[in-house]
């Protein structure tokens, strides 16, 4: 039992799941639903096709050449059944996984840094053009004029005291 | 040889069908078209024609008949004496006789036609003659019609009749009915006989083969005998005696020793005797069978008796049982090892085995030294000749093994794995985690790749590589992010509400309205500044004053001042009073005006622009009679 890939999407074909065309130069091509294989039949092409891994991956949008992902290939010659190997394989691929996974987040998070600069330009733009819609210009202006004329009739309060 | 012509008979059709099928044959296969007007000589050979085409096509396909069933003069004495058993030679060879006859008269019939045709001078005449002619060819075939049917039905038996090679090694049963001849051919062939308790449920010849000593064996299996003079026996015992007399064979007479078919020894020790003609040049051996029933020890004195005497003539006798199949091996290599000495002596007596004999020559090197060198078998060799010898199982089987289990059995191939570790057959082995197959992932040096994998992580971590970049912005940031939330959120309830104004018809400018006084100290104070205790400020006593202050312009007395709103400058008169000198002009153009909506109003039109018509064909001026009158109404 394996878990192949879809042709198109790249997503997992589980066993009862999809569909397979063969073609007549003898290649055949797995697709995941049935979406995948109409796409394939108006002979999209799956690196222009945005939504799917093809895509992604040869536009840069994604890992593509790291060591964490030369683990998992294709291997043609089976390898006969030892426990010992099985095991240490099982383990290794849990680990490799989280690595694999750290290293995605941080990819994609690389890539998204640029846009939370030009967020905070755009707020800070914002602000400065539009503050009239939520604050009047001399909002508390009225209270800080009283205010300061409270504290000079008193500074000249004071200094008239002092005078006498 | 005729062995497999027998198959490849063609259909005879029935008579009926012979001449609907030459007829329509003529019909498609022979122009059709003929006139009175055409030249005497071509209407004639039109009709020849149809004649001659007829009377070929009926020629053919009773040839083809006649060459097709096989002569049973040329053919294998066994099959000619079988043929005659089932069909009868007399009535065989009549229906072959009646068919020729047939052909030759057809042919007859055709000749004299066709030469009466060149006297015909009319092209009715012809045709008269050309009717008469098939006719005549159709009523010959159609007296044909029983050899017709009993000659399919002979030719579909034929193509029934197993196929036995009389030439070659063969081993043939017989004796009474249900004494284990069926039984015997099934355990020791791949043959699958009917075997019942009634008597005749073989009732034709059965054929099975074997193999023995790299050579094919026929086995047949014939129907029971009874003990009767020739004469009166019937078919079923004919085919029996037939295989018997014909096939050279080794015979196996079969006995019931138990005597459960229903006759004792004494009569089938009759029956024995009395078609032992039948096994003059042929190797015999006695088959007891049913001996795990009742053994040969265990019978009486008379009849262990008559098996001391058939040993003593020299006939082997051997006991079995199909049931447990103990000495049916035996049997098989007797009989084999006797009919093929047997063969081997006839073939040397003849005449054909002096050019064998002569081409063949065995070489013997001659010896250079003292030292023996025997034969190379390596031990495999040798025990599986033992084992072929002796035919007992070698290893147990899963069928084996299934059959003993019964319901308990479940197949598991995991056992014959050939693994290092013999404890781990068992296992269940994983093949897929998380959506990746391990399959992918097995690699001996998996351990070393994950070790430097694990090393650059961990330089990867003291770069700092995976530390979260949130740097703590500062609380002006911060502010700023929310004000620019407040101020988006803002915008977007300002289009909100725009787009959900009605707004049908034309605009009215913000201007016109009048502004509430809440409504105006509300959203200053959403905006920030302060609102309370207002009393006195600009807009509130603007709004007392209103009413005494608003000036207005001096107008003609005749005008009346219908202006509502404030907005409205008091030097534009609105447009109905506009151009108009005194009240008679007003009133005037008022009747006016209601004179040229009167027509629009009454036809219930929304303006004047209005030309819909709801109804484009009302019923009431379609239909009823088109007298004098008019259309437009009735």
């Amino acid at each position: 039992m394996r878990i192949e890939k879809c042709y198109f999407c790249s997503g997992p074909v589980y066993p009862g799941h999809g569909m397979m065309f063969v073609r007549n130069d003898c290649k055949s091509f797995r697709f995941c639903r049935s979406k995948c294989h109409k796409n394939f039949k108006k002979k999209r092409n799956p690196r222009k096709t945005r939504w799917t891994k093809a895509f992604r991956k040869a536009s840069g949008k994604e890992l593509t050449v790291d060591n964490a992902l030369e683990f998992e290939k294709r291997r043609n010659m089976p390898v006969k059944y030892n426990r010992a190997i099985w095991d240490k394989t099982v383990e290794a691929m849990k680990r490799v996984e989280e690595i694999k996974r750290k290293r995605q987040a941080r990819f994609i998070m690389n890539r998204l840094k640029k846009g939370k600069l030009l967020e905070k330009e755009e707020a800070i733009t914002e602000v400065k053009k539009n503050i009239h819609l939520i604050r009047a210009p001399h909002a508390g202006k009225a209270k800080q004029l009283e205010a300061k004329m409270v504290q000079k009739l008193q500074e000249d309060v004071d200094m008239a005291d002092e005078d006498l | 040889m005729s062995l497999y012509n027998f198959k490849k008979i063609m259909v005879v059709p029935t008579a009926k069908d012979f001449i609907d099928i030459t007829l329509s044959k003529t019909q498609r296969k022979t122009p059709t078209v003929v006139h009175k007007h055409y030249q005497i000589h071509r209407i004639r050979h039109f009709y020849m024609r149809k004649v001659k085409f007829t009377q070929q096509s009926y020629h053919d396909r009773l040839s083809q008949i006649l060459t097709d069933f096989p002569k049973l003069d040329d053919i294998h004495p066994f099959y000619a004496d079988l043929m005659n058993v089932l069909y009868d030679k007399d009535h065989y060879k009549l229906a072959l006789g009646q068919i020729n006859i047939a052909k030759n008269l057809i042919d007859n019939v055709a000749k004299d036609y066709v030469r009466l045709m060149k006297y015909g001078d009319s092209l009715y005449r012809c045709k008269q003659l050309k009717r008469a002619a098939l006719g005549r060819m159709c009523t010959i075939v159609k007296r044909q019609k029983s050899s017709l049917e009993y000659l399919e039905q002979v030719r579909q038996h034929l193509s029934r009749l197993p196929s036995i090679d009389p030439n070659t090694r063969t081993l043939l049963l017989c004796g009474y009915p249900n004494v284990g001849k069926s039984s015997f051919i099934n355990k020791v062939t791949r043959a699958d006989v009917d075997v019942q308790p009634y008597a005749f449920t073989t009732k034709s010849l059965f054929v099975g083969h074997m193999d023995y000593r790299y050579l094919r064996w026929q086995v047949v299996d014939t129907p029971g005998i009874l003990d009767h003079p020739l004469e009166n026996r019937n078919t079923i015992e004919m085919q029996a005696i037939t295989a018997l007399a014909h096939l050279r064979a080794a015979v196996l007479y079969v006995m019931d020793v138990s005597e459960q078919c229903g006759h004792n020894l004494q009569q089938q020790l009759d029956l024995f005797n009395s078609i032992r003609p039948l096994f003059a040049n042929k190797p015999l051996i006695i088959v007891a069978n049913k001996c795990d029933v009742k053994m040969i020890a265990e019978l009486s004195e008379e009849d262990q008796k008559i098996f001391a005497d058939l040993t003593a003539e020299g006939i082997i006798v051997i006991e079995t049982s199909t049931l447990t199949e103990e000495g049916v091996m035996k049997v098989k290599t007797e009989a084999c090892d006797r009919l093929l000495v047997h063969r081997v002596d006839n073939k040397m007596k003849g005449k054909k085995v002096h050019d064998v004999l002569n081409r063949l020559h065995l070489a013997m090197p001659a010896k250079r030294d003292e030292k023996d060198r025997p034969p190379f078998i390596p031990e495999g060799a040798l025990t599986r000749k033992k084992t072929m010898d002796v035919d007992e199982p070698k290893r147990k089987t899963e069928r084996d093994l299934e059959i003993e289990m019964g319901d308990d059995y479940i197949l598991d191939l995991q056992k014959y794995w050939d693994l290092m570790n013999e404890e781990e057959k068992t296992d269940i082995v994983p093949e897929v985690w998380e959506g990746h197959n391990i399959a992918d992932y097995i690699d001996p040096e998996i351990m070393k790749k994950l070790e430097l994998l694990e090393q650059e992580e961990e330089l990867k971590e003291k770069a700092g590589e995976y530390d979260s970049d949130e740097e703590s912005e500062d609380e002006e940031m911060q502010e700023i992010r929310v004000l620019a939330k407040q101020i988006r959120e803002k915008k977007q309830l300002l289009v909100a509400t725009s787009k959900e104004k009605d707004i049908h018809g034309p605009r009215m400018p913000r201007t016109t309205t009048k502004v509430e006084r809440a409504k105006l100290e509300k959203e200053m104070g959403g905006l920030g500044l302060d609102m309370t205790d207002k009393d006195d400020s600009h807009y509130a006593q603007n709004a007392r004053r209103s009413r005494s202050v608003t000036k207005k312009r001096k107008r003609d007395v005749s005008v009346v001042p219908t202006s509502k709103t404030r907005s409205q400058s008091a030097s534009r008169p609105p447009r109905d009073q506009s151009g108009l000198r005194d009240a008679t002009m007003v009133k005037k153009a008022k009747i006016m005006m209601k004179i040229g909506q009167r027509d629009m109003i009454r036809q219930g039109k929304k303006g004047e622009g209005d030309r819909h018509i709801y109804d484009l064909k009302p019923k009431h001026l379609f239909s009823g009679k088109r007298t004098n009158g008019t259309n437009d109404r009735r």
